[in-house]
């Protein structure tokens, strides 16, 4: 299968890339066919512009470059795999406007005006994975309603098909993880990446 | 009262953009010190740098982000006014968030503290003002989480007694306009009563 691993945190040497990266291994060495998109390291436009707006509702509603080859990325994908840092229990601005600027009409779902209803399209996506670094342990992320995994795992989940499968690899309480954590986090990354089928 | 509208949307024609009109024209007529935030004509880079990121731990914010956090210092309240996007906030709101509310401006670390401290104890209103193209059955099923961010992430490190306010326009692009000029009434009474 393609897959689509999308990175977005603003440090080379951080754990989130480095987990995207074992991502990758694991993925490849399922024998998936992957790319890797990180964000910040490709200048990836953090926002939705004006000029994307005013054509999100038209005919041709992605008339960005960077937009358009992550679109197309999107739509030839059967894995999405997000990978960033949970800032304010929220995925960073980049992510969010990721989401804002490819994951519209023509890409993630269709609008009818008629019927006034939104119809999915990501039917071809059978993975949906989401990988996330907080600061906060489990319990104080669960209580300030995790928004990020809730953007992925529900609102891009709607858009997906009836069959598709969710994951999602957390590392909690950040600050006070030893090496042996990180490492293990790592290990799991890579190893439930690689059992992807 | 101090208020801060954080205003964020691309198209100064927007419907968004009559709702912000509202908000101010109310708040001002009320009596209230008003301020605003308009981040996509203020040109508000989004994305935290990775100098931020790695001096995050130190006090203060960018220079160039420095009246930023000299208004949310100075604010009682604060007012969010943006269209929900994937059931929250526009990136650049979030950008604001993600660089502003930093060390030092929103929250500190005391010595030998495990948790941070909330240092905007000055906000003791918080409002959101949105719109949404899906129905609220269908936010509350993505899971709402700009009311998320604001209502609990940003809320701890405000005033223990902060009061909320939550107005949302549901189906925007199946509703007339009676219905939209209907929401615009309702948000000057909101605001008129401040």
């Amino acid at each position: 299968m393609k897959a689509l691993v999308v990175v977005a945190h603003p440090v080379s040497t951080s754990l989130t890339r480095a987990a995207a990266d074992r991502a990758v291994t694991g993925l490849e060495s399922a024998g998936h066919e992957v790319t890797l998109l990180d964000l910040y390291a490709e200048g990836f436009a953090p926002a939705m512009s004006h000029g994307e707006r005013v054509a999100y509702h038209s005919e041709t509603p992605l008339i960005s470059s960077d937009a358009i080859r992550a679109a197309e990325l999107v739509r030839s994908s059967q894995i999405l795999v997000f990978a960033y840092p949970t800032w304010w229990s929220d995925a960073p601005a980049i992510m969010r406007g990721f989401f804002e600027r490819v994951f519209i009409p023509s890409v993630a779902f269709e609008l009818d005006p008629g019927a006034g209803k939104v119809k999915p399209i990501m039917d071809h996506v059978s993975h949906l994975v989401g990988i996330s670094t907080y600061g906060s342990p489990w319990t104080y992320v669960k209580i300030m309603h995790d928004n990020g995994r809730r953007m992925i795992m529900r609102a891009l989940r709607m858009c997906t098909g009836r069959r598709t499968k969710t994951t999602w690899l957390g590392l909690y309480h950040i600050d006070d993880a030893d090496d042996a954590v990180l490492t293990a986090f790592l290990e799991r990354v890579e190893n439930t990446m690689a059992g992807l089928s | 009262m101090n208020v801060l509208v954080v205003y964020c949307h691309p198209v100064p024609t927007s419907f968004v953009a009559a709702v912000r009109d509202r908000v101010v024209e109310a708040l001002a007529r009320r009596g209230h010190d008003v301020r605003v935030e308009d981040l996509y004509a203020q040109g508000f880079e989004p994305s935290l740098t990775a100098d931020e990121r790695l001096a995050h731990r130190e006090i203060g914010v960018e220079p160039e982000l420095l009246e930023y956090a000299t208004n949310l210092r100075w604010c009682d309240s604060i007012v969010f006014v943006y269209p929900t996007w994937w059931s929250g906030m526009p990136a650049t709101l979030k950008g604001w968030v993600d660089r502003v509310w930093a060390r030092g401006v929103a929250w500190d670390l005391p010595p030998g503290a495990s948790t941070v401290r909330g240092r905007l104890r000055n906000v003791r209103r918080l409002a959101i003002v949105t719109t949404h193209g899906s129905a609220r059955r269908i936010n509350w099923l993505e899971g709402q989480a700009g009311r998320g961010t604001v209502f609990r992430s940003l809320r701890v490190l405000c005033h223990p007694l902060v009061r909320t306010t939550w107005l949302a326009l549901y189906r925007m692009d199946h509703i007339d306009d009676s219905v939209r000029a209907k929401f615009l009434d309702k948000v000057e009474r909101r605001f008129l009563r401040w």
